[in-house]
C-alpha cells in the first residue's frame, strides 16, 4: 500500500510538472463533483446514496501542449484518461468508470480568432459553446447550433458526441458546421485535420474525430462555419390528426422547403409535456416550425407552402401564437421541475431512419416498450429533420421504478435493449444526436456488424494501450 | 446541517447544467466545482452520508461572488446561493472555513468592518437625506464617496452622513449566512437610521441597499426612510436639471452594471444617464444588464485576491472586444476590483467624480 502510495505521488508530480501544480487535484469534493453526468443511471445512483465512478485525480490542462504531455505520462503508465467538458452529456460518455486521469477541459476556453472573409470561428474546446456564440453574435453572426445543452456543454463535448441544433434542419448538426480541428492523438502527438472540410484528399478525418467520444484523441482547438444572423424568423404551429399524417407532412415540407426548426409531436406527448410549457389544449399530432432568412419574402414565401402541404394532409392551421411559445420556452423545457427527474426512471432513445422506415420504427418502439415492460409510458417527437428522413426523440417514463439501485439498473437496461434493438430491427439507427457513451456502448457491435472492425482497427492503431475513455462507444 | 428549504435547492440544482456558463469563478478557474450544480450536488452527498463537509467542501464554498447570475438565469426560481450561503454557516460554526475568511470575521469584530482598521468618517449635518457611505466606500474608495456628497451639495441637496456609521451587514452575510449577528447589525443601523427622522436614506453601495430592503423587514430590522439607490438618486438630480451636463468628452465608456443594480434592482439607465451627463459616448458590451458579468465584490477580493483578479481580468476582457477606452462604474466594490488590474490604455472611471 505504501509502495502504492509512493508511486502515485511520483505521477502526481509528473502531472503538476505538466500543468501546474494548482492545476492537479485529489480532493475528495473535487473527484466527488465528477461522479454524474446527466446520465440517469448516474443520477440514480447518487440519489441512492451510492457513490459514483470517481477518477483519481484530476488535471486541468490550459494548453494543447500541456494536454499532449499528459497523454504521454498516462500512455507511459496505462493510465486511463477520461475527458470532462461540460459534463452534461446523456449517455455516461464522460463518467470516469475507470478512474485514473480525469482531464476537465474547460480552462481551454480561448477565443482564437474570427474570419470574416471566410466566415469561421475558431476556439479552444473547453469553451461553453453559449460562449461561442455570443463571440459570434458580437459580430451580427451565428454559428446556428443552438441545442438545448448550448449553455450546458462545451465545444469538445459537442464534436465529441455529435451534437445538434434546433436549427438542424437548415443548418445541419454540429459534424456538417465543422470545418476542421486540432486533435491531441493518445500518444501526445498533436495534429490537424485539413484546412477546409470538403476535398478530395482521402477520407475526411475531421468525420473519424467527430463522434468518438474521446476514445481516440483528444480535441482540443475547432474551426466552425458562421452565418449572418437571420433578419427575419416566423414561427408556426399545426394540429394533425395521426402521427402519419404528420411525417408525411414533414417529408414533403423538407423535400420542398428550408425550415430551420420543425419539431413533430405524437399525441401522448401533445397532451403531457406540450400542454404542460406551452398551455396548448387540443389532442393530435402537433407540429411547430420556424423559418428563417435574410428577407422576409423568402420566409413568407416558405411558409405559404408549409401551408399548403400541413392542408394537404388535413392539417389544423394553429397560426403563429403556438409557435412562437414553444421558440420563447424551447429552454425552460430543460429547466428543473419542467423535465422529467428523479424518482422518475426515463430515457430518450433518439433513433434515426429513413422516411420509408420511421413510421414503422415508432410503433415498433412503442409496442415493445408498453408492451414488455408495464406502467411505462412511451413518448415521441420528432426534432431534427433531413431531406431522407428524420429522428425519433423517444422517451420511456416510468414514475414507480424499482427503490433498489442494482434492480433499478438492471430494469432500465433492460428497457434500453429492448427499445433500441426494436428500432435496429426495423431499419432505425442507434443514436441520432446524443452520442453512446457509456449507455449503448454494449449495443455497437450489433448495430455495424461486421463494419465495427473499421473502428476497432482505427482505436487498436491510435490506442493501443486502451487508456481513452475506456468502455466507451464500444471501443 | 443546512435547513431543508436550502437542502431542496441543492437537490434540484445537483442535475441541472444550465447556468454553468455564467459563473464568472467557473469561467475563470474552469473547475467543475466552481459550478452551481456541483456545490448542489455535494451537499446532497453530504446530506446523503457520500461526503464529508471537511475544509476542502467548505472551501468549494467560499469559491463563489454570490453575484446571482445562476438564479437570474433559472427558469424555475432555484437560488444557488441559498445552500451556498448556509454551507457557509456551518462553515464558520465548525471551524472549518478558509483562513483568510476567519480573518475578516475577526476583523469585523475588532472594528466593525473587514479590513479591520478605523472607519474613516464622513460624518456630516443635513436635513434633506441621509447618505449611507458604507464600508467599503469609506476605507477603500473615498473619492467615490467624497464626489457623491459634493454633487448633492452642488444640487442643493443637504445631506446627512451618520457620525460612526454602523456596517450594514451585506459583508458579514456573505462571510457567514444570514446569521443573528446579522440581524443585530441591521437592527444597530435600522436603528440608526430612523433615529434621524430623515424621509430618504441614499445608498452609495448598491449592496448595502440589497440587504436593507430585501433582508430588513424579515428581521424585525424596518428602515422608516425612503431606501434609494444613489445612482437612481443622482440620475433623478440629473432629469430635474440639479445637476449640469457636461460637454462631450469625446470619449468612449462602457458601464459595467455592477451585480445588485443588475440582478437584484434591474437598474440599468440611471448609470447610464449619469455616464451620458458626465460626457462619455456610450458603447456596450456584450454582456450587459441582467447578463452583465461579475467583476468580484469586496469581501471576496479580500479573502481570494488571485480569483478575483482573474474574475476581474473576464470582465476587462469584455471591454476590450469594445471600442471603449473607459469602463464606467457607480459601485465602490466594483471599482475597487476592477482598478486591480486595468488593462493598458484603459482607465476605471468613477461616475461621481466624473460628473464634478
Amino acid at each position: 500500500m505504501q509502495v502504492k502510495s509512493f508511486m502515485f505521488d511520483m505521477i502526481r508530480t509528473e502531472l503538476e510538472d505538466a500543468v501546474g501544480v494548482e492545476n492537479v487535484s485529489t480532493s475528495e469534493v473535487d473527484r466527488a463533483s465528477y461522479t454524474v453526468d446527466y446520465f440517469w443511471l448516474s443520477r440514480m445512483w447518487q440519489d441512492r446514496g451510492a457513490e459514483g465512478p470517481k477518477p483519481d485525480i484530476i488535471v486541468r490542462p490550459g494548453s494543447s501542449e500541456e494536454v499532449s504531455k499528459v497523454l504521454k505520462i498516462a500512455n507511459y503508465y496505462k493510465i486511463p484518461v477520461h475527458t470532462w467538458g461540460g459534463g452534461s452529456g446523456s449517455q455516461g460518455g464522460a463518467l470516469p468508470m475507470a478512474g485514473g486521469i480525469l482531464l476537465d477541459m474547460k480552462r481551454m476556453n480561448k477565443l482564437i480568432s474570427i474570419d470574416l472573409n471566410s466566415h469561421s470561428i475558431t476556439a479552444e474546446a473547453g469553451m461553453i459553446f453559449q460562449q461561442l456564440e455570443w463571440y459570434a453574435n458580437e459580430k451580427g453572426y451565428s454559428c446556428m447550433h443552438i441545442p438545448s445543452c448550448l449553455t450546458c456543454g462545451t465545444i469538445g463535448g459537442a464534436l465529441g458526441h455529435r451534437g445538434i441544433g434546433i436549427l438542424s434542419s437548415k443548418y445541419g448538426k454540429i459534424d456538417d458546421q465543422c470545418m476542421s480541428m486540432e486533435v491531441v492523438l493518445p500518444n501526445g502527438d498533436i495534429i490537424n485535420t485539413l484546412p477546409v472540410p470538403k476535398h478530395a484528399a482521402g477520407p475526411d478525418l475531421n468525420q473519424i474525430f467527430i463522434g468518438s467520444e474521446g476514445t481516440l484523441g483528444i480535441i482540443t482547438k475547432a474551426t466552425f462555419r458562421l452565418f449572418e444572423l437571420p433578419k427575419v424568423m416566423k414561427h408556426h404551429a399545426f394540429l394533425f390528426k395521426t402521427m402519419k399524417d404528420g411525417l408525411e407532412a414533414g417529408r414533403d415540407i423538407m423535400q420542398k422547403t428550408q425550415p430551420s426548426i420543425m419539431r413533430l409531436f405524437d399525441e401522448a406527448e401533445t397532451v403531457s409535456i406540450i400542454k404542460k410549457i406551452i398551455g396548448f389544449e387540443k389532442r393530435g399530432a402537433f407540429l411547430n416550425l420556424s423559418v428563417d432568412g435574410p428577407d422576409e419574402r423568402l420566409v413568407d414565401i416558405q411558409l405559404e407552402i408549409i401551408k399548403e402541404i400541413c392542408a394537404k394532409y388535413g392539417a389544423e392551421d394553429m397560426g403563429s401564437e403556438y409557435g412562437e411559445k414553444w421558440y420563447q420556452n424551447r429552454i425552460t423545457f430543460f429547466y428543473p421541475d419542467h423535465i422529467m427527474d428523479i424518482p422518475q426512471m426515463f430515457g430518450t432513445m433518439d433513433t434515426v431512419a429513413d422516411f420509408g422506415h420511421v413510421e414503422e420504427i415508432y410503433w415498433a418502439m412503442k409496442n415493445a416498450i408498453e408492451s414488455n415492460f408495464p406502467g411505462v409510458r412511451f413518448i415521441a417527437h420528432c426534432s431534427h429533420w433531413y431531406g431522407w428522413g428524420t429522428m425519433i426523440y423517444d422517451r420511456f417514463i416510468m414514475d414507480n421504478p424499482p427503490e433498489d439501485k442494482e434492480e433499478a439498473l438492471r430494469l432500465h437496461n433492460q428497457i434500453w435493449n429492448t427499445g433500441v434493438r426494436a428500432a435496429m430491427e426495423h431499419g432505425g439507427v442507434i443514436n441520432d444526436h446524443h452520442g453512446i457513451g457509456l449507455k449503448l456502448s454494449r449495443l455497437m457491435k450489433e448495430q455495424y456488424g461486421p463494419a465495427f472492425q473499421v473502428m476497432e482497427g482505427l482505436k487498436k492503431a491510435l490506442d493501443p494501450n486502451g487508456i481513452m475513455n475506456p468502455y466507451k462507444l464500444g471501443l | 446541517m443546512i435547513s431543508q428549504n436550502a437542502l431542496h435547492h441543492a437537490e434540484k440544482c445537483r442535475f441541472c447544467f444550465m447556468c454553468r456558463h455564467l459563473c464568472p469563478i467557473q469561467l475563470q478557474t474552469g473547475k467543475e466545482i466552481n459550478t452551481p450544480r456541483a456545490k448542489g450536488l455535494i451537499l446532497s452527498m453530504e446530506n446523503k452520508g457520500t461526503a464529508k463537509f471537511d475544509r476542502d467542501m467548505a472551501q468549494t464554498m467560499y469559491e463563489c461572488l454570490i453575484c446571482d447570475a445562476c438564479v437570474n438565469d433559472c427558469a424555475t426560481g432555484y437560488q444557488p446561493p441559498l445552500f451556498i450561503r448556509e454551507a457557509r454557516t456551518e462553515a464558520v460554526a465548525n471551524d472549518l472555513a478558509p483562513e483568510s475568511v476567519m480573518k475578516l470575521l475577526e476583523n469585523v469584530e475588532a472594528t466593525g468592518n473587514i479590513y479591520g482598521a478605523e472607519k474613516p468618517s464622513f460624518a456630516r449635518e443635513g436635513k434633506d437625506v441621509l447618505v449611507y457611505v458604507g464600508e467599503v466606500a469609506a476605507c477603500k474608495v473615498p473619492k467615490m464617496a467624497e464626489s457623491l456628497l459634493k454633487l448633492l451639495e452642488q444640487a442643493g441637496v443637504s445631506a446627512k452622513v451618520l457620525e460612526n456609521e454602523p456596517g450594514s451587514g451585506a459583508m458579514l452575510a456573505d462571510l457567514m449566512g444570514y446569521v443573528d449577528e446579522v440581524a443585530q447589525e441591521a437592527k444597530t443601523l435600522a436603528n440608526a437610521i430612523n433615529a434621524t427622522g430623515l424621509k430618504t436614506v441614499v445608498v452609495l453601495d448598491s449592496y448595502d441597499a440589497e440587504i436593507m430592503k430585501q433582508r430588513y423587514a424579515a428581521w424585525g430590522a424596518e428602515i422608516h426612510a425612503q431606501v434609494v439607490t444613489a445612482t437612481q438618486y443622482v440620475s433623478d438630480l440629473l432629469k430635474a436639471g440639479k445637476i449640469a451636463p457636461k460637454a462631450s468628452l469625446a470619449k468612449k465608456g462602457a458601464c459595467h452594471d455592477d451585480d445588485r443594480l443588475a440582478r437584484t434592482f434591474y437598474e440599468f439607465e440611471p448609470i447610464r444617464e449619469m455616464a451620458k451627463a458626465a460626457g462619455f459616448e456610450l458603447v456596450e458590451m456584450f454582456n450587459k444588464e441582467r447578463l452583465a458579468k461579475s467583476c468580484g465584490s469586496a469581501v471576496t477580493l479580500a479573502y481570494m485576491p488571485n480569483i478575483v483578479l482573474k474574475v476581474a481580468s473576464g470582465r476587462w476582457s469584455d471591454l476590450l472586444r469594445t471600442e471603449a477606452q473607459a469602463i464606467l462604474t457607480a459601485n465602490p466594490q466594483s471599482y475597487l476590483c476592477l482598478t486591480q488590474n486595468v488593462p493598458e490604455g484603459k482607465e476605471v472611471v468613477d461616475l461621481y467624480s466624473a460628473l464634478i
